[in-house]
């Protein structure tokens, strides 16, 4: 079935004033990825504290005596799942499904999505944010990095969708 | 003039609740775009679909046109906004694993949560996998904190790499927006399915690149480092502090009268 969505360009004026408005309230923009580093520190911390407290990098996210969850971001990631979910609902679009090209398997597309999802975590920490946290929010303000960083992101997909085609197409 | 969180007009608390509704509208527009849906994400890889790099691109050069506007009318203090910094060696690996990992998983973190929340299942899948990567990450971090912190250049920005005032900069990337929309437009066409692409009325999409690289234009000219040059901060601090008063400080998380503090400022 094909779906119909909204004209990307319009999409995009949109999510930029929604980025600006984002820096003109809190002077910080978009991001997600930080949430799932600290819902893992929060996991961390709840089975082994003192190992969570001794690891450089949780640690981090362990300061000042507040839950890691009592974040910012984490609240900016809860509301973008819940306007989702809206969005999804007004069109009819909720379905349990695993989306997946017609010539993959189930169980391959779960596999893949948390090989993925495993190096996406590792590569949005590594690079201090994923594609909203660093690369748009980023090159919004023109910050060097970011765009390095964006364009690092297309290269990568580029070179290795060629090996991913059956799970799409 | 804004942040208005960085000169106190609202606590802590309450910026949570603007994070919830900022993220509401952020996964709204991403849903509507499309973006809970890998096959549609991933076909910008196989040149059938490139909506990720038109609503990416436009959203980055409406917001960059939007913050220097801004900071040229004295409505913002750049000087105030996050910056994120350069650390050039980690971001480029990082940048290329990204990648890896958006093609091989079909998401980028946010669109796999709006995914999730529409109902797939390999979404959810994608999330533990991040969380998984995540604790991965922290545990291999004696390891990789050398390469973690290396490259480090500093919070800069394009225009100081090349050495041109952001107008002229913003100038040349609505020029390089205006072109690759139309190149892409014109791999679509080769490659992509004909139903699903959007058909816009060329008239509207001429005004509207004219539009863009006008905008752009006025920048190069005004030249808005300029302005930013001259921050003012110290004519703008009292009636700020009337405003914070405005709201009762239940929790004072953050200095309400002071409120310069960055509470919790990292990336993404």
């Amino acid at each position: 079935m094909k779906e119909r969505y909204a004209n990307p360009y319009l999409i995009g004026v949109i999510l930029g004033l929604i980025l600006l408005f984002s820096f003109y309230t809190m002077g910080r923009g978009l991001g997600s990825s930080a949430s799932f580093a600290r819902i893992a520190t929060t996991g961390v911390n709840l089975v082994a504290p003192e190992h969570a407290r001794a690891n450089g990098y949780f640690s981090t996210y362990l300061q000042g005596g507040k839950s890691p969850l009592m974040a910012w971001l984490v609240f900016l990631t809860l509301g973008a799942a819940l306007g989702g979910l809206f969005s999804a609902f007004i069109s009819n679009r909720i379905k349990g499904e695993v989306a997946r090209g017609p010539s993959i398997g189930v169980s391959i597309r779960l596999w893949l999505a948390l090989g993925g999802g495993i190096l996406s975590g590792f590569a949005a920490r590594l690079a201090r944010g994923c594609t909203s946290g660093q690369a748009l929010t980023g090159a919004a303000q023109l910050a060097f990095g970011s765009w390095v960083y964006m364009l690092c992101i297309f290269v990568g997909a580029y070179a290795t969708a060629y090996f991913f085609k059956k799970e799409w197409l | 003039m804004g942040p208005l969180y960085k000169f106190g007009w609202f606590d802590f608390a309450y910026s949570l609740q603007l994070a919830g509704l900022i993220g509401f509208m952020f996964g709204f527009v991403l849903e509507r775009a499309g973006f809970g849906n890998p096959r549609k994400l991933t076909a910008i890889f196989y040149l059938k679909d490139f909506a990720v790099l038109k609503v990416m691109f436009t959203a980055i050069v409406v917001c960059i046109l939007g913050l220097l506007y801004f900071s040229v009318f004295g409505w913002i203090d750049l000087e105030r906004v996050y910056l994120l910094p350069t650390f050039i060696w980690p971001q480029i690996a990082g940048g290329l694993v990204l990648g890896i990992g958006f093609v091989m998983g079909g998401y980028c973190p946010t669109t796999s949560v709006v995914a999730t929340a529409s109902g797939k299942l390999d979404g959810l899948i994608f999330i533990i996998g991040m969380i998984v990567g995540s604790v991965f990450f922290a545990e291999v971090y004696p390891l990789v904190e050398r390469f973690y912190t290396s490259g480090d250049m500093g919070a800069i920005r394009l225009t100081d790499v090349f050495g041109i005032n952001s107008g002229i900069i913003t100038f040349l990337i609505c020029l390089v927006a205006v072109g690759a929309y139309r190149l892409v437009e014109k791999i679509e066409q080769k490659f992509g399915d004909k139903d699903t692409l959007p058909k816009d009325s060329p008239k509207i999409k001429r005004a509207a690149a004219g539009l863009l690289i006008l905008l752009g234009l006025i920048l190069a000219i005004v030249n808005p480092d300029r302005t930013i040059a001259t921050p003012a901060v110290s004519e703008v601090k009292p009636e700020k502090q009337v405003e914070a008063i405005q709201k009762p400080a239940a929790t004072s998380e953050t200095p309400d009268s002071t409120g310069f503090k960055i509470v919790d400022d990292e990336g993404c």
